[in-house]
């Protein structure tokens, strides 16, 4: 059984491990999985000072909150000093001169970095199979075929396999349509996608800005409480952060929730559903109502949208926000006889196939003619999208759904986007209307493969939303 | 629905596509459009665009100055520099 | 020929703003530093960067929305505008486009001895690009992005106007305004205003024609030398039966032709949409009321005091309206004195900017001088000097080498204002002169300056001139 990170900060207190001891633990458990979960493992002598720092801090009492904790960092988070690839041949040699505001935060509280973990190319990708460091397999292997390499699912797909192998404690991942959400629900671990504006974007490398937003995968949901205290701050410096007021995440989050919880399950959600996800569904149900929770149907009008509205806006945002990607000032410069010719090759040759899909998707839907008909029509169906949910959280406290509608797939399995990019369906709302949603591993499929549920809570209502989830994760026992 | 125009839309995103790859991607982006124009079907008349789901900011500045990089910290990562300057074949327009 | 045809003219300004900072970046917002010195990593595009608004750059729009008469709207948007040049780091520029900061304002020209009335259809905020250069290498162009994210005001009017003269004078009040109202530096050579024209021609009464945009003038000479050299290319192909394509066109300064920008394989598409990475900005009426109290005294609003309240001569009004920096000269004089502004304004616009010209000084170095200056103009209105005399000191008094009264004993320069002693002088000078004094008691006043002038002679210059006129003329009427 894996350990918490509150289990870990007892043993380093009580001097039953040592940081430097519990750093190599893992580091080498993520050596062993470099070029798979794993772009880049950092180099002990680089952490040594790190790590006897929170060593001394932890002799003499005074430890900070996730002090020695080995991490993993998604490679889409800038850190200084270290390669930042976004998985993307275009990056592959740069280093940022600058570190991500949530990195720093993770620094700040004392963590410390294993390695940047692999992900789909540019956060592009639904099983991290884009990645130009190759895809990463997920350790999970089914019962009926088990020489199967499976997908641990995208675009933290790496984030996701490293928690789930055990080669980090728990991994600093994004989301922009589910990408933290639906790889921990395939590779058995809990994801966190806190609401928008609650983590500042400020040194992500960005896919679109109006939805992409970091956030833990690890091994249970305190652990992504402990995370969240550590990087839900406001940062001047990315004006879409909130001035909300941020609270304490985990130091109620195994109390008894206060007044009777209403939570809604859309039927909508539910409709050419396989037996293994509606089990799901039902079992989280069944263990729950013994709370005082009550369960109510609700019904979504604009479920059957969102696919069209995420594909259609993600995209859009993503060919803007790519555009600086030339060769000119960073990045993999390829040769070219012209200025002309050195931006087509350097674009051309470093972006892969879905990255290259998805700017093209972009760019129609932006261009003229096809402005009012596409990208502002979409726009337009996420307000209703938003207002879909706010009514129904008139409704409910909660919203209860499957994570996604398979277990892990193999790989290479899926060839067709429109195919893939259904994976987001039960996420993909979520994060057009800004909500805070947790996956947590719910129970084994009949190939023996881990499913999820996802939790949704109201805006800003991250510590409930947890306190909710800790307690179907207790009453759902899947660890044991 | 029209052809793709996949000649113009790479262009515009400075992409050059090989030609025997411009059929993939033109029918894939096809099937895409076809996949989402759904959104067609819904009567947004009275709706307003959603911009950002973060309703108010306060990242707004004072007019000061602040800057804590170099020169060296901008063009350390360029592929080709010259003294100061990034260095690029010669524009001509 | 050329009266057949009229042309239409619109212009689109750029005003760099005169902020500390970037628009979007804390970078400094400065010319002439050392390439790539004012950039960050936000101006610089680099991954995961994100931009930030400098308020400053709204209370300049709003400012300017006061002084060009716009209706200031309180809801604007920034959004990108794609293209990929290697000026431009992001890809895009943020701009504003489908709700500008500030719409529907005007400004009254002179032309033709009349007032014209030129309407401006917009104003919005955007981003500077940084600058390549071209032309040291034979194969290499070099980038600097210092003036990336620089902040722009970019002011586009309405086709009214019809000549190069009215462009020149639209222009040149508009960049006159914004000085005044300390929204931009009008320092055309270093670009801090530059023009795009979009000109088209017609026969009177038809439709408008296909226009042609010749970018980037930042000289009032090369403006007009554009319109003239685009009429007339646009008046000869459409009399030998062609049509005009829509062009952009670059303004070559030493052959002084147009000539269009390379064809591009495709037209441009800017791919507008609401930057993601802002919020709408929402300006309070209150804000706006706080701005308004600090907007300075418009040109044409001093004008009119100038000539109306200070009884100064238009003309005269107008040389010193010009430019900001003698407003500020001649309004710190009249402060310090209580000699008449028609007499400080005659002297500013005569002698004083004639001493600034011809040695190399600006204006503003006489700020801290003008004190003296009015000393000096005072010992010339109360007579203790002739104004001869005051001319003598002047160029002293402005390098420095003294204050009035000393310079004036030291160079032996007092009036001779005793009565008795100019007596003495007028009855010598009257000596043996019955013929021009019968003269003079017939009707002649020349003589009376042959008379004045001997006078001054006799006592060397320093005999008040108006004393002696009066006295002469007393005795002479005996």
């Amino acid at each position: 059984m894996k350990q918490s990170i509150s289990q870990i900060k007892k043993s380093l207190t009580d001097k039953k491990i040592g940081v430097a001891e519990l750093y190599s633990e893992y580091a080498n458990k993520a050596k062993a999985n470099l070029n798979n979960s794993y772009n880049y493992v950092i180099d002990d002598d680089e952490n040594k000072l790190f790590i006897e720092q929170s060593q001394q801090r932890y002799t003499s009492g005074d430890n900070l909150p996730l002090d020695g904790i080995p991490l993993g960092i998604k490679d889409l988070f800038c850190t200084k000093g270290i390669k930042t690839s976004a998985s993307s041949k275009i990056l592959s040699n740069f280093i940022p001169q600058y570190e991500s505001f949530v990195t720093k935060e993770l620094l700040n509280s004392g963590s410390i970095f294993i390695g940047k973990n692999n992900c789909d190319e540019f956060a592009m990708g639904s099983s991290n199979e884009t990645s130009h460091f190759g895809p990463v397999i997920n350790p999970w292997r089914s019962k009926t075929s088990p020489d199967d390499d499976l997908v641990p699912g995208g675009s933290s797909g790496g984030s996701a396999a490293a928690v789930a192998e055990g080669s980090c404690v728990a991994s600093m991942g994004t989301d922009t349509g589910g990408s933290i959400r639906q790889p921990a629900s395939l590779c058995g671990i809990v994801g966190l996608k806190p609401t928008f504006g609650s983590c500042s974007r400020w040194g992500i490398v960005a896919f679109a800005s109006s939805l992409d937003q970091a956030g833990p995968l690890a091994n249970c949901v305190e652990d992504a409480g402990h995370i969240l205290n550590a990087i839900n701050k406001h940062d001047f410096n990315d004006t879409t952060s909130s001035n909300h007021k941020r609270e304490d995440y985990v130091s109620e989050i195994h109390e008894k929730m206060e007044g009777k919880i209403k939570i809604g399950i859309p039927s909508d959600y539910l409709i050419d559903v396989n037996q293994d996800i509606l089990n799901q569904i039902e079992n989280t149900k069944k263990v729950l109502s013994k709370h005082e929770i009550e369960f109510v149907d609700v019904k979504f009008t604009t479920t059957d949208f969102a696919l069209s509205t995420y594909y259609i806006i993600a995209p859009a945002e993503a060919s803007s926000n790519l555009a600086r990607y030339d060769g000119i000032r960073f990045g993999v410069r390829e040769d070219g006889e012209s200025l002309d010719d050195i931006y087509l090759n350097s674009r051309t040759q470093g972006f892969g196939d879905e990255v290259t899909r998805r700017i093209l998707i972009g760019t129609y839907v932006l261009s003229a003619g096809y402005y009012d008909a596409y990208y502002r029509q979409a726009q337009k169906v996420r307000r209703l999208i938003k207002d879909d949910f706010q009514r129904v959280f008139n409704e409910v406290d909660f919203i209860l759904t499957p994570t996604t509608p398979n277990e892990a797939f193999k790989i290479g399995d899926k060839l067709d986007p429109i195919s893939m990019y259904k994976n987001d369906i039960y996420t993909v709302p979520t994060s057009l209307a800004g909500l805070p949603g947790i996956s947590i591993p719910s129970g084994l499929s009949s190939n023996g493969l881990p499913l999820g549920i996802q939790l949704i809570g109201n805006y800003f209502k991250e510590k409930q939303l947890l306190q909710l989830a800790a307690l179907a994760e207790k009453e759902l026992a899947f660890n044991e | 629905m029209s052809d793709i125009d996949i000649k113009r839309i790479s262009y515009l995103a400075k992409l050059k596509l090989p030609s025997e790859k411009e059929t993939f991607y033109a029918n894939s982006l096809k099937d895409i459009i076809k996949w989402v124009d759904n959104l067609k079907e819904i009567d947004t008349s009275d709706v307003k665009p959603l911009h950002n789901v973060t309703e108010s900011t306060e990242s707004i500045r004072k007019d000061e100055i602040k800057k804590d990089n170099s020169v060296d910290d901008v063009l350390n990562n360029a592929p080709e520099r010259a003294n100061n300057f990034f260095k690029v074949p010669k524009v001509v327009e | 020929m050329n009266n057949k045809w009229e042309m239409v003219i619109g212009l689109e300004v750029h005003a760099q703003l005169k902020t500390s900072s970037k628009l979007f970046s804390s970078s400094p917002n400065r010319f002439g530093s050392e390439p790539n010195e004012n950039v960050n990593f936000i101006d610089s595009g680099m991954p995961g960067m994100l931009p930030v608004l400098n308020y400053g750059c709204i209370e300049k729009a709003i400012k300017t929305g006061f002084a060009l008469n716009f209706t200031i709207n309180k809801y604007s948007v920034f959004e990108r505008k794609n293209y990929f040049y290697p000026d431009l780091p992001q890809g895009y520029q943020i701009s504003q486009f489908e709700f500008p900061i500030l719409t529907e304002g005007f400004i009254n020209i002179d032309a033709d001895e009349k007032q014209k009335k030129i309407r401006i259809e917009r104003a919005h905020l955007e981003q500077d690009a940084g600058k390549s250069i071209h032309d040291i290498d034979q194969k290499y162009s070099f980038i600097d992005l210092n003036r990336v994210g620089t902040p722009l005001l970019e002011i586009v009017s309405y086709p009214d106007l019809s000549s190069a003269d009215e462009v020149v004078n639209y222009m040149s009040s508009l960049r006159q305004i914004l000085m005044y109202i300390d929204v931009c530096d009008g320092n055309m050579q270093e670009g801090s205003l530059r023009a795009d024209v979009n000109l088209s021609v017609r026969k009177p009464g038809e439709d408008l024609g296909t226009r042609c945009e010749i970018k980037n003038l930042n000289s009032f000479k090369f403006i007009r030398q554009a319109i003239e050299y685009e009429f007339q290319r646009q008046i000869e192909i459409l009399e030998n039966g062609g049509t005009i394509e829509q062009n952009t066109m670059l303004f070559d300064t030493s052959s002084g032709e147009t000539r269009a920008m390379r064809s591009k394989e495709f037209s441009h598409d800017y791919r507008y949409f609401p930057d993601p990475d802002l919020l709408p900005v929402n300006i309070t009426q209150e804000q706006i009321d706080q701005i308004k109290p600090t907007l300075e005294e418009l040109p044409h609003e001093k004008l009119e005091r100038y000539i109306n309240e200070l009884k100064i001569e238009k003309n005269i009004s107008k040389i010193i309206i010009s430019e900001k920096d003698n407003t500020k000269v001649f309004e710190k004089m009249i402060s310090e004195t209580d000699v008449s502004p028609k007499v400080i304004a005659s002297w500013l616009v005569g002698d004083i900017f004639a001493y600034v010209k011809e040695n190399n000084f600006e204006v503003l170095d006489l700020l801290d001088r003008t004190k003296l200056i009015m000393d000096l103009l005072k010992l010339v209105s109360e007579d203790v000097i002739s104004n001869k005399a005051g001319k003598e000191i002047l160029p002293k008094v402005l390098s420095g080498e003294g204050n009035p009264n000393e310079l004036v004993k030291e160079m032996g320069l007092e009036q001779v204002s005793d009565t008795s002693e100019l007596e003495k002088i007028i009855d010598e000078a009257l000596v043996g002169e019955d013929e021009n004094i019968a003269k003079f008691q017939g009707g002649s006043d020349r003589v009376l300056g042959y008379f004045v002038g001997k006078c001054l002679k006799a006592s060397k210059g320093k005999g008040n001139p108006k004393l002696i006129n009066k006295i002469l003329i007393e005795k002479l009427q005996k």
